[in-house]
């Protein structure tokens, strides 16, 4: 008998890019491989509660611990500006701790593939792991941000947030986001040197894989590129949702026929409970129910509206399908949640390809986007209402939905995976 | 239907789901006879009852009426997940999850008289006071001083899941090695039979409800084989109160058929007598179904924070 071929899996440190590899995995497992999952010690047991072996890399860099309080006070702040001003206080020094984290992780993730002899590697990242480019077999890139992140001439700059069309607001940001992310750069081209890999083009990370890009991109978001991707080795994924347990409902004290919205800006989101419990204020007065994702900070919420439920973990793709409207921060996994369900975003975006989503869905009309701060309860409930009352956007999304179920995107990812081996 | 009927009714179907709970546990099979007169002793209540909770298992095919008297069970009653109660909800039951929802919202203190609790939601104060009585005997309230009732917050706060697997950690292995356990072997037979059906099912056609059913059944079964009426009561108590106020866990289907296989490990060791062995897998079990997932992740956050203060 022939031993399943192991597949590792290595996504970043999201949730995002966890469960949308989670999805394509248990496809994988289906079409009779081991898909295996290394991960950043903080995400033990999120895979192996799918069922799937994880090897956590070692814990890196322990002895400089961040402190957990400036840390969310120094986010906290930089989630109130714009994009352009984010450049300088949240873009430049992620991009520092993404290039740590990928230098700190080589050599035990070398000796981990070592060891895992993997048939082939997927990688759900921005940065590039020289451990994988030269482990001997083919690897996958999946692109699980917004399609921005590959770059061209006809799509707007990566995490600018512009509009679709050309223009000046394009060269300033490109620019200013050379120039902040230029020190990280130098050193993530020293390293790639330093394993054999050629220097990457400024502002760039992370290669296309010369075996399979997935791209996990719905067609109702897709640009228009003056350079076509190349089809032979890249992938539109149409939808990638995972399988999820069931999601019954809370019954609420009130509105209990009423629209469910579901409210859910990610964990790092979830920090600013002062700006939930102001969004919880103006819901009360509002005819809907409202599920609201407020992460571990469930206790700091001391009185909850009738129609409000706060949640801190829940299979979301369960409860997105029951809902009629989703408030998100514009994470691509969200976004592309809500359209594979043909539920309305209305996005109110803090960070990265957050800003690119929200400006997306506004410009092809599957939802609209408000600032996460320069709102009025005026404002949010229009947005929300209005969303609510669009039947041309809702029967829009509908027939993109079913579009999406039909090209069964994990389907598709999992065989494109499986052809390579 | 008015309110008394609706009660009698909701007796009726708690009934049927007892009368369920005992011919699983005595492992009995499609097309016995269900005496009636037995059926009385086992649950301490007269044959007229007992008929009337016949008749909705009959009125739900789950038992056939014999020509000449009497009920012949129609389903495998170790893969039937449990009665769900199609009557409305009596409006005591209604009070009961409306108080603990709304404690757990912060819509109510914990310190509640009848009268508070009439005025909020413009009940009787019979309807209050059974509402109470039942979350007492859920071990989720208790008298206080003077009028007053405790409803005990911390079993239904952010952290109860958590709380519990610590105690449960502490106390579930322990039970399994207590001299005095006594293994039940018709009731371990029936829960095998049960645990055989889930692990026949698929991922996408896995019955949550019927291992809802066994996981508690199995909890259970340990807590009051152990020997010592101290530790039984304080299990007994604990898993019925997580079973009717933490709120769910949300777990997916692959974790819970590999929970369902450790069961059936731990049975079997118990079966062999093998009580350590046991007990080492009953602790292995409750560590891994406490999910622990990241409190904060994405790019570039560090995967380890110093907490100061």
């Amino acid at each position: 008998m022939t031993q399943p071929k192991v597949i590792a899996l290595f996504p970043e440190a999201s949730y995002g890019a966890a469960l949308n590899c989670v999805g394509i995995a248990q496809q994988l497992r289906s079409l009779g491989a081991r898909p295996v999952f290394i991960c950043h010690p903080g995400f033990r047991g999120v895979f192996a509660e799918y069922g799937f072996p994880e090897y956590p890399l070692p814990t890196l860099g322990s002895e400089g611990q961040t402190d957990w309080t400036d840390f969310i006070n120094r986010h906290q702040d930089a989630f109130r500006q714009t994009p352009l001003e984010q450049i300088k206080s949240y873009i430049g020094p992620t991009w520092d701790a993404i290039v740590d984290t990928a230098i700190a992780a080589e050599e035990p993730l070398r000796q981990l593939l070592a060891q895992l002899k993997p048939a082939a590697i997927v990688l759900d990242n921005v940065v590039m792991f020289p451990a994988i480019a030269n482990a001997g077999v083919p690897w996958v890139r999946i692109i699980s941000c917004a399609e921005t992140e590959l770059p061209d001439a006809a799509v707007p700059p990566y995490l600018s947030g512009c509009r679709g069309e050309p223009g000046p607001d394009w060269m300033l940001f490109a620019e200013k986001y050379q120039k902040a992310v230029a020190p990280a750069h130098r050193r993530m081209n020293a390293f790639l040197a330093e394993c054999g890999l050629k220097a990457r083009p400024s502002g760039e990370f992370l290669e296309s894989s010369p075996f399979l890009n997935l791209l996990l991109s719905p067609d109702a978001v897709r640009f228009e590129r003056e350079k076509p991707l190349d089809p032979a080795t890249h992938v539109y994924l149409n939808g990638c949702v995972r399988q999820e347990a069931p999601y019954p409902l809370p019954a609420f004290a009130t509105h209990r026929d009423a629209a469910l919205i579901l409210v859910s800006f990610g964990s790092l989101g979830a920090m600013d409970v002062s700006m939930i419990k102001r969004m919880i204020g103006v819901f009360e007065d509002m005819p809907y129910r409202f599920i609201v994702n407020v992460g571990p900070w469930r206790d700091d919420y001391a009185r909850v509206p009738d129609n409000v439920f706060l949640e801190s973990w829940f299979p979301q793709p369960s409860v997105v399908e029951q809902a009629s409207l989703f408030i998100h921060h514009g994470g691509n996994n969200s976004f592309c949640e809500a359209l594979y369900y043909g539920v309305p975003s209305l996005i109110m975006p803090y960070c990265w390809d957050g800003h690119d989503n929200a400006r997306r869905a506004q410009d092809v009309g599957v939802g609209q986007r408000i600032d996460r701060y320069e709102w009025t309860d005026a404002v949010l409930k229009t947005a929300v209402a209005s969303l609510l009352d669009d039947a041309v956007m809702r029967q829009r999304l509908r027939d993109n939905a079913k579009l999406m179920k039909q090209s069964h995107g994990v389907a598709v990812a999992a065989k494109a995976i499986v052809d390579l081996l | 239907m008015d309110a008394d009927t609706k009660k009698i009714k909701h007796r009726h179907v708690e009934l049927a789901q007892k009368i369920l709970d005992v011919v699983t546990e005595k492992g009995m099979s499609r097309g016995e006879h269900l005496p009636e007169q037995a059926l009385a002793s086992r649950c301490n209540v007269s044959r007229t009852p007992i008929r009337k909770a016949l008749q909705i298992l009959a009125d739900r095919l789950i038992v056939t009426a014999e020509p000449e008297g009497g009920y012949l069970l129609a389903i495998d009653p170790a893969s039937f997940p449990g009665l769900e109660d199609e009557q409305q909800p009596a409006e005591e039951t209604e009070l009961y999850n409306a108080i603990l929802r709304d404690l757990s919202a912060g819509r109510i203190g914990d310190s509640q008289t009848v009268a508070s609790l009439q005025r909020r939601y413009d009940a009787s104060r019979s309807a209050v006071q059974n509402a109470l009585i039942k979350l007492s005997e859920d071990n989720l309230a208790e008298r206080a001083p003077g009028q007053q009732w405790l409803i005990k917050q911390f079993a239904i706060s952010g952290d109860a899941v958590a709380k519990s697997i610590e105690y449960r950690l502490a106390c579930e292995p322990l039970a399994l090695t207590l001299p005095g356990f006594r293994r039940d072997a018709s009731a371990i037979t029936s829960l095998r039979h049960s645990m055989d059906i889930l692990r026949g099912m698929t991922e996408t056609g896995f019955d949550q409800k019927l291992f809802e059913r066994t996981d508690f059944d199995f909890h259970m079964l340990i807590a009051r084989s152990c020997g010592n009426p101290f530790m039984s009561e304080a299990l007994v108590s604990h898993h019925r109160r997580r079973r009717s106020s933490q709120p769910p866990v949300h777990v997916n289907a692959f974790r819970l058929m590999q929970s369902n296989t450790e069961h059936m490990q731990i049975l079997e060791q118990i079966e062999r007598g093998q009580m350590d062995l046991a007990s080492d897998l009953m602790r292995v079990h409750i560590q891994l179904s406490h999910s622990q997932r990241p409190r904060l992740a994405g790019r570039g956050v560090p995967p380890v924070f110093r907490v100061v203060g």
